[in-house]
């Protein structure tokens, strides 16, 4: 009869052996008013699977996934536009940094061979009778000096000052300035 | 095309993939949100479907897992039973108010033992008992052996079986 088989069906049940249909058929038969008060105990857990199969989501789930989608749809798009220029961003930023590394060098080298003093005559018998027309001139101008520092002496000594009759004139000069006394030989 | 799909494969799978959420999360609102979460991050990475083999348990397993990431960000904190009084519970005319709560009081108490299940059994049970799936789409969506699955769904019966009748032993008394 329908009874023995529910009671088969339970067991297959317990046993994980039923199929979902079978399972189905469970569910409907404990549905039913005219439940015999033996299997009574196990009509919650098929009315449990009813109530648990009859949940849905709110009314506006579908308006608010909707809301988010086209949110997302415009966050994306940003997305997109800096997902392709990206690798030219990075090819530009390469370049600038190969140019910028290559002009530094370029420019270090080229300060390293720049000579200090520059040539600026091209022809050495000129260069050579100009350097020495200068270096004569400085030659002479030292010469001139020399002969007048001797002239002066000279004159000096001629003079005739009489150095001892100086330093017995007065104070002595070692007193006045407060250092040591200054000797004629230095004078 | 992919709108297509969408709105074909992974759109009708909402309702069940609330159910798998609110039997793990047991809010009504964050089954929501985790659910929205799971469609929009699917949505947003359109051009991976193709690379993903199934995509409906790929849909299942996302919505577990944001689920339990979600359990363990609000720190494991208590929450509350489903909200019976919203649902449609069947109740039958000649049935007296005694006898409803007694039902009522059985339902939850059925929600409390899916509760007392492991993670596994629970995971399980709902997409075996609830949503009627095959052992091997169970498989797919837990990511264990076809075995198992029958294991855990063996373990989640006995153990709701042997609260039933305990109830009946020392329990509510049944209504006659």
């Amino acid at each position: 009869m329908e009874l023995s088989r529910i009671h088969s069906l339970l067991d297959k049940y317990w046993n994980c052996e039923t199929s979902a249909y079978e399972e189905k058929e469970l569910q409907d038969f404990f549905s039913r008013n005219d439940v015999p008060f033996g299997l009574q105990r196990y009509a919650p857990l098929f009315s449990y699977r009813e109530t648990q199969q009859s949940l849905s989501l709110g009314n506006d789930f579908d308006e608010r996934l909707k809301t988010a989608m086209d949110k997302a749809k415009i966050a994306k798009k940003e997305y997109v536009t800096i997902k392709i220029f990206l690798p030219l961003l990075r090819i530009a930023a390469s370049v600038v940094l190969i140019a910028g590394l290559g002009a530094s060098l370029f420019f270090i080298a080229k300060q390293n061979n720049k000579p200090r003093f520059a040539e600026t005559y091209n022809d050495p018998d000129a260069a050579l009778k100009h350097a020495t027309f200068a270096l004569e001139k400085l030659s002479d101008a030292l010469q001139a000096g020399e002969n007048a520092s001797l002239k002066t002496l000279q004159n000096i000594d001629e003079m005739g000052i009489d150095w001892m009759a100086l330093d017995s004139l007065s104070v002595p000069i070692h007193v006045a300035a407060g250092k040591e006394e200054i000797k004629k030989e230095q004078l | 095309m992919s709108t297509d799909k969408f709105s074909q494969v992974i759109l009708p799978l909402k309702d069940k993939l609330f159910r798998l959420a609110l039997s793990i999360v047991g809010d009504k609102r964050e089954s929501e949100d985790i659910v929205q979460d799971v469609l929009l991050k699917l949505w947003t990475k359109k051009e991976e479907w193709d690379e993903i083999e199934n995509l409906e348990a790929y849909c299942f397993r996302s919505t577990r897992n944001l689920a339990f990431d979600q359990i363990a960000t609000a720190n494991a904190r208590l929450t509350d039973p489903t909200d019976l009084s919203g649902e449609s519970l069947r109740f039958i005319d000649e049935e007296n108010p005694h006898s409803q709560l007694v039902k009522k009081e059985r339902l939850s108490l059925i929600e409390e033992c899916t509760k007392e299940l492991s993670d596994n059994q629970r995971l399980v049970f709902q997409l075996r008992d609830i949503e009627g799936m095959s052992y091997k789409e169970i498989a797919e969506i837990a990511n264990i052996s076809e075995e198992l699955v029958k294991v855990s769904l063996f373990r989640a019966r006995k153990k709701i079986r042997e609260m039933l009748s305990n109830l009946d032993n020392y329990g509510i008394e049944p209504h006659t």
